[in-house]
């Protein structure tokens, strides 16, 4: 009885849909007064920055490639997604696609070019692309509405249902719950053990028939088809884009996330969210001289994970459970 | 386009013909030439420095030789001209090789490792992947089982679950061996297999070498610097120095053959005898 419970609760699909049910407990809790409202917000908004870190970290953690573009093409597509729905007038569903398809193409282009030159060229690249778009969203105000930020709607699925910030928040737990078993599945299978094997050694990766350049560029198109999906969720759920929320500071939030969190680890990413995004928001802001500080945090906490956890925080679990059996045992010791 | 030359390959898997190459003005293969056999472990033996693992290298098309053909008989029994393949297309015609230094993924399971190998075998695309569809699950299902068969007859079974992480190098070199065997090779090249094993591990390597070649019914090249090894498993065995051809034979015959001794023992050649 025992086994077939301890076989359920250790399938992973299981555990990600448990997850997926936990969190979306929580308008009900803010609808009990338990959380505040404005809480849902920003676990939401975390939620949607942990499926373009978990395309990021296909792309860092398996394939070590870096990328500096990821809010460049996230900003591109929650540009598209608002321009699409709102001037254009067209369903969801099309914005979603197109606002997926566009950055992805530019992002295979980026990627063609720059990936056949070996080390850094493609953080150099992405970077240089991420800061035009940036620039761009500055200057093509009848696209972007420049600073004063374009503003978009929470989504109406299949024309009928009209979301609003409860059933949006459930919308993208859903999401996120599909992207991490999407991730779950190709990374443990051939496609993750090819992205393994290549970073682990060129060399040995070709011998054995991995194609460097296809699977360096299929790499780079989940991380952007992610990124970008995360960016039509972020411009329909907290309704508004500026165009310097997209600068570099996010891409390398998105890094920190990743390193903080744990490099190819699902709850790993979700962590690192977490501790980036949610924790200053939710908690740090609240404190009067801490408001401020948040960011500081960032850099301090990459520190000391790397010393302590050069894995990412989501190892440190085992340790913790080590400790409480030790204190465990030790109250059985003195009784 | 070149006219086909299976039929000039007889019973031969590989030929290799005048291969040379160069690094500046270093000819580190100079106007090579052997054949291996069908069913055949044919040995290359040479001082250190001699030029063998650029050979492999340019038959693998690690390096690209500067003149040289490189023809080699594929699983469907087609002749087809090696230096014009990219590295990554080699292993699908079945040419596997294993390197000098374990090149395993230490974060991955023995397991993982070993499907790598069967890389160019899996035929379900990246969305059927992604989404678990039967097709992929079957054939994931089915390369896990023909890799716990090869690790069964290695005698790792009860690791397949292990990280490679802290194996022990004998280990090492039987899961690389086994992430060969799963691309039904045709020819194997093993970079000095036999490097840092022990008197007893090595005694295993030369039957698990031969037993590989009688149930796969492929054949192996061996570089090797282990003559004990070398003299053991192979039928046949080519000699080279500073990348040139110095003899080839049977292993008794090589053992006698004056050139090799003077190569390897810096023997003076006295013009008399």
């Amino acid at each position: 009885m025992t086994d077939r419970f301890n076989k359920i609760r250790k399938n992973p699909y299981i555990q990600f849909i448990v997850l997926g049910l936990i969190l979306c407990t929580v308008p009900t809790l803010a609808a009990m007064g338990i959380l505040k409202v404005s809480n849902i917000t920003i676990l939401g908004g975390t939620f949607i920055f942990t499926i373009a870190a978990l395309g990021l970290n296909i792309l860092l953690g398996y394939s070590g490639l870096i990328s500096l573009g990821t809010a460049g093409f996230m900003g591109l597509a929650a540009y598209i997604s608002a321009y699409v729905t709102m001037d254009m007038g067209l369903p969801f569903e099309i914005a979603f696609f197109l606002a997926v398809l566009i950055p992805t193409v530019i992002g295979i282009l980026v990627a063609l070019i720059s990936l056949r030159i070996e080390g850094i060229y493609l953080a150099i690249a992405t970077l240089a692309v991420s800061e035009i778009l940036r620039k761009t969203f500055e200057e093509f105000d009848f696209f972007t509405n420049g600073f004063s930020g374009k503003t978009a709607k929470y989504p109406t699925l299949f024309g009928i249902f009209e979301l609003d910030r409860a059933t949006t928040y459930y919308f993208v737990v859903f999401v996120m719950i599909l992207v991490m078993v999407l991730t779950y599945n190709l990374m443990n299978g051939r496609l993750g053990r090819a992205l393994n094997a290549m970073r682990g050694s060129e060399a040995a990766s070709q011998a054995m028939g991995v194609k460097l350049l296809n699977h360096r560029v299929i790499a780079f198109t989940l991380a952007t088809i992610f990124a970008s999906i995360a960016g039509v969720l972020y411009v329909h759920f907290v309704r508004y884009a500026y165009p310097t929320g997209w600068s570099l500071k996010l891409s390398l939030d998105f890094l920190a996330m990743i390193v903080i969190g744990g490099m190819r680890s699902i709850y790993g990413t979700l962590l690192g969210a977490l501790i980036v995004f949610a924790i200053p928001d939710l908690f740090l802001k609240q404190l009067p001289y801490f408001s401020q500080m948040s960011y500081v945090l960032n850099g301090v906490l990459i520190i000391l994970v790397i010393i302590f956890y050069p894995h990412g925080l989501i190892h440190a679990g085992h340790d913790i459970k080590a400790l409480f059996r030790k204190w465990f045992k030790k109250g059985e010791n003195n009784a | 386009m070149h006219k086909d030359q299976t039929a000039d390959m007889n019973d031969f898997v590989l030929k290799i013909d005048n291969l040379s190459i160069a690094f500046g003005g270093l000819k580190a293969v100079d106007q090579l030439s052997f054949a291996i056999k069908e069913k055949e472990v044919y040995g290359l033996i040479g001082p250190n420095g001699a030029g063998k693992t650029t050979v492999f290298n340019c038959i693998t098309q690690f390096y690209k030789a500067d003149t040289g053909s490189v023809l080699f008989k594929n699983n469907k029994n087609k002749a087809v001209e090696l230096t014009q393949m990219k590295v990554h297309d080699i292993i699908a015609n079945g040419l596997v090789r294993t390197f000098q230094n374990v090149e395993l993924i230490p974060e991955l399971t023995i397991m993982d490792n070993v499907l790598i190998g069967a890389h160019v075998h899996f035929k379900a695309n990246i969305i059927s992947q992604g989404l678990k569809l039967p097709k992929a699950v079957r054939e994931e299902k089915k390369m896990k089982q023909k890799a716990m068969e090869i690790l069964k007859v290695l005698g790792i079974d009860d690791r397949s679950f292990m990280i490679v992480a802290g194996q022990p190098y004998g280990i090492l070199k039987k899961v690389e061996l086994a992430r060969t065997l799963m691309s039904e090779p045709k020819l194997i090249i093993l970079d000095e297999p036999a490097a840092g094993l022990n008197d007893l591990e090595t005694l295993e390597l030369s039957k698990r070498i031969k037993m590989v070649r009688d149930e796969l019914d492929c054949s192996i090249l061996l570089v090797e610097h282990d003559m004990r090894l070398v003299m053991d498993v192979c039928d046949r065995i080519c000699a080279i120095n500073f990348g040139k051809f110095l003899a080839e034979g049977t292993p008794k015959e090589i053992k006698e053959n004056r050139a090799v001794q003077v190569a390897y023992l810096g023997l003076e050649v006295d013009d008399e005898s």
